[in-house]
């Protein structure tokens, strides 16, 4: 990977940028690099040194997924499955975080009252509560959605909350000035102020409520994706293990990048006109 | 021109309350005739309560004691977007929305009827020379060019009085200048009556009919200077020994003011009264 990276400090490449060294000064590719090294090593050691009863080369972990993941009806519902309860526990906590973190931010008052309980359950490392919320809500999608759920809708509110308070006192002061009634300005000021703060805490939240989902999945081993891990890592199987995890991780990233690319195209002040980028300077 | 636009009577400010320890006067019984169509600037330390002034003859802020009447009307703690109009400093555009969304949402909260908005806005802004920026956002203008939108939004409401808080402070001394010039010339056409408040001297001298110095904390006021020059004032005017000569004179004034100030911002000495 050196040799791919180490050319864009060279003056001689530097000082002709063809087509070719132009190419390799953006930084994707040092992280292709980068991955590719590090793939090529865990298969260099996958295949010569590794006890394959606990590791897998990727070339096999790929060829498990073919083999032993895509076929078995099952494995495929229950990716389905954690997929649709991601969805439902994110929703949840989009839907009430938002809710909730209004409430709390729409006046000091409310923050002072309201965000140190939040804080403090925030705090709560929810794991150790893991156990109870499946006695609680049974071994189906239900304890998973709300394990998801208490973890997505902590730092949804704590951001639309965040957003509210530090509006600028400029803008309140200039809005008021203009004669905007206090609907006008939660509406053109408030709210707006809040979005990129409401989108960090969006962002999170889907972290988190992956982290939640997941968890739960794991931990309830009678059904679903935690019942395989578990037969496969009990039958000394890594390659569909890591295949199923995976596909795990290639969820978690296909739900970032949707909330990411919402972002971008809903964050007011983020439209730009097409135009004058650069060349708007007096 | 010598009709009364803003009449302050005996305004005192003060914050806490006047037995607590933290309490602060910020402004003693100050008293003041601004006449229509003049150009006031207030001009004093920072912290001599100069833009608590404005923000009660705007309705921002209520005085604790004392009255301001605008127009005739008393205003009393509350806003009246329909004759006083403010341009704070250009940080004050809503970054969430373009340059027109800006003034279309000022127009909107002034209560002017939707199909009038983009025509002023449009008047507005050609009359800054900002008529092909209107859908920009403002972070994609330079600092100065938003300063001139921003202007622009205040004068597009129409108001017989302009309150300008520290419009420049944020701008470098020579765009500072450049826009002087073009707000000179912009607010000589419209006879507005315009209340500025600056920590410029040059700006004072430069802009205003009237520069009321104040005092330090306790903001009164100190002495009034008649700048007697027309406007649109040319850029010649700032070579003129006159101009000079003013802005010595409101440095002289200031001088001991601002030694005062920051006097008190120092560790208490045994006989003085700092805050």
């Amino acid at each position: 990977m050196s040799d791919l990276a180490s050319p864009q400090n060279s003056p001689a490449l530097a000082a002709s940028p063809g087509v070719f060294a132009r190419a390799l000064r953006k930084p994707l590719w040092l992280r292709v690099a980068l991955l590719a090294g590090v793939v090529a090593l865990l298969e260099f050691y996958g295949r010569l040194y590794a006890d394959p009863a606990f590791m897998s080369p990727p070339s096999l972990i790929v060829k498990a997924f073919f083999d032993k993941i895509a076929p078995q009806p099952k494995i495929l519902e229950a990716l389905w499955f954690c997929v649709a309860q991601i969805a439902a526990a994110y929703a949840l906590s989009v839907v009430f975080g938002i809710l909730i973190g209004l409430l709390i931010g729409a006046s000091g008052f409310s923050r002072s009252a309201f965000l140190p309980i939040i804080l403090l359950l925030y705090a709560i490392p929810q794991v150790s509560l893991l156990p109870l919320v499946i006695l609680m809500f049974g071994l189906g999608p239900a304890a998973k959605i709300a394990f998801g759920f208490s973890h997505g809708i902590f730092p949804i509110i704590m951001n639309v909350v965040a957003g509210m308070r530090d509006v600028k006192e400029l803008h309140l002061r200039a809005a008021r000035s203009m004669g905007a009634s206090r609907m006008d300005t939660i509406r053109h000021v408030i709210l707006p102020h809040a979005v990129p703060s409401l989108f960090t805490g969006l962002r999170l939240g889907m972290t988190l409520t992956l982290l939640g989902v997941i968890l739960a999945e794991l931990y309830v081993s009678t059904g679903g994706i935690g019942y395989f891990t578990r037969v496969f890592a009990e039958s000394y199987d890594p390659a569909p293990l890591f295949a199923l995890t995976g596909c795990l991780a290639i969820i978690a990233v296909i739900f970032n990048e949707l909330v990411r690319i919402a972002q971008n195209h809903l964050t007011p002040g983020k439209r730009r006109p097409p135009t004058l980028k650069n060349s708007v300077k007096e | 021109m010598s009709e009364t636009a803003i009449s302050i009577r005996n305004i005192t400010q003060r914050y806490g309350a006047a037995d607590e320890s933290g309490a602060v006067l910020a402004l003693d019984d100050v008293s003041l005739d601004i006449k229509k169509g003049e150009f006031l600037c207030l001009l004093g330390p920072s912290g001599c309560g100069k833009s608590t002034l404005l923000n009660i003859v705007g309705g921002l802020f209520k005085p604790t004691s004392g009255t301001c009447m605008v127009n005739g009307r008393l205003v009393d703690g509350e806003p009246h977007p329909d004759k006083v109009a403010f341009v704070f400093q250009e940080s004050t555009l809503f970054p969430w929305y373009t340059v027109i969304e800006n003034f279309r949402i000022a127009l909107k909260f002034q209560g002017i009827p939707q199909a009038e908005w983009d025509d002023r806005a449009m008047r507005a802004l050609k009359a800054v020379g900002m008529a092909s920026f209107a859908s920009h956002y403002p972070e994609q203008l330079s600092v100065g060019m938003r300063q001139r939108v921003n202007m622009a939004r205040g004068i597009c409401v129409e108001t017989d009085i302009l309150l300008m808080d520290e419009p420049f402070a944020a701008l470098d001394e020579q765009t500072r200048m450049v826009l002087g010039e073009d707000l000179s010339q912009l607010l000589a056409a419209t006879g507005k009556t315009i209340v500025f408040v600056t920590h410029s001297l040059a700006e004072a001298v430069f802009l205003s009919d009237r520069i009321v110095v104040m005092s330090a904390r306790p903001g009164r006021i100190k002495t009034i200077i008649d700048v007697n020059e027309p406007h649109p004032r040319s850029p010649d005017f700032m070579l003129e020994p006159r101009f000079s000569e003013l802005r010595n004179e409101c440095y002289a004034l200031l001088r001991d003011e601002i030694r005062a100030t920051m006097a008190a911002q120092r560790d208490p000495q045994p006989q003085s009264a700092g805050a």
